[in-house]
């Protein structure tokens, strides 16, 4: 019975906590999900990326960004550019994770994130 | 300018396929200081992204895995499109200049358990591959 009604509920408990950070910071949340599905619930790395990944396919930022639009908060055209880029990166990000194996690449991705974030909170002007 | 977005773009999406994130979280910082958003505009900008499913080729090559738990994937779909209103509610009424430091605190936050997932995951792994003393 690992499949159980209280590891559900753990699971959506912390999706959204995930959400909230979605909204408030403009992201998808999988960055936080990854973590946490491995972390809380012991998903190997690449079904915790997986299953974020599919948890990202509904819009599930639509609430949030019918409230940002209506504060005027959006810029369309910028969004537009960046689509397929995004898309097709994507495709191709998916291929190499099969390939290597991503151990290292995340923790470099880790201390890179680290580093944006301190910048970001004591020089972000 | 537009070419810069697009290799952005592209930049991004590898990030997504091989981390299994929206993006999101690179997008707004580069979104700030590559193309000069305001904060709230950055953030605003990302979730239209992310509206369409831009994971979705790389989702293909892990489906193809098998390395996806659909019944968690739909929970967290849910929790995460409710939590998301109630975040940009609270988001509003936090100055721009904040709301920046806030998101770098978050980042911070995010690299420690990235870190430590994939830390305590290498240990494990090691500690599988010993050999058996006895």
């Amino acid at each position: 019975m690992d499949e159980g009604i209280g590891r559900g509920a753990g699971i959506f408990a912390s999706a959204c906590a995930c959400g909230i950070a979605s909204g408030m910071f403009g992201i998808g949340g999988g960055v936080l999900l990854v973590p946490l599905l491995g972390l809380l619930f012991s998903f190997s790395q690449h079904r915790a990326q997986g299953t974020s990944l599919i948890a990202l396919i509904p819009p599930t930022g639509i609430l949030a960004l019918l409230s940002y639009s209506k504060e005027g908060y959006v810029s369309w055209k910028t969004g537009l550019l960046l689509i397929p880029g995004v898309f097709l990166g994507g495709v191709a990000g998916g291929f190499l994770a099969k390939k290597i194996q991503p151990e290292r690449m995340r923790q470099i991705f880790a201390g890179i994130l680290f580093v944006l974030g301190a910048w970001q909170a004591l020089f972000g002007r | 300018m537009t070419l810069l977005i697009i290799l952005l773009g592209l930049g991004v999406g590898v990030l997504v396929g091989l981390l299994g994130i929206g993006g999101g979280v690179v997008l707004v910082p580069a979104m700030v200081y590559l193309l000069h958003l305001d904060q709230h505009m950055a953030q605003g900008t990302s979730l239209f992204i992310l509206l369409p499913p831009v994971g979705l080729g790389a989702l293909r090559e892990y489906w193809k895995q098998g390395q996806v738990d659909l019944r968690a994937g739909l929970l967290c779909a849910l929790g995460m499109l409710l939590g998301g209103y109630a975040g940009s509610l609270v988001a509003f009424p936090i100055p721009s200049r904040i709301l920046k430091g806030l998101f770098g605190c978050f980042l911070m936050l995010a690299a420690i358990l990235l870190w430590a997932k994939s830390y305590l995951e290498t240990r494990q792994s090691e500690r599988d591959t010993e050999p058996n003393h006895g």
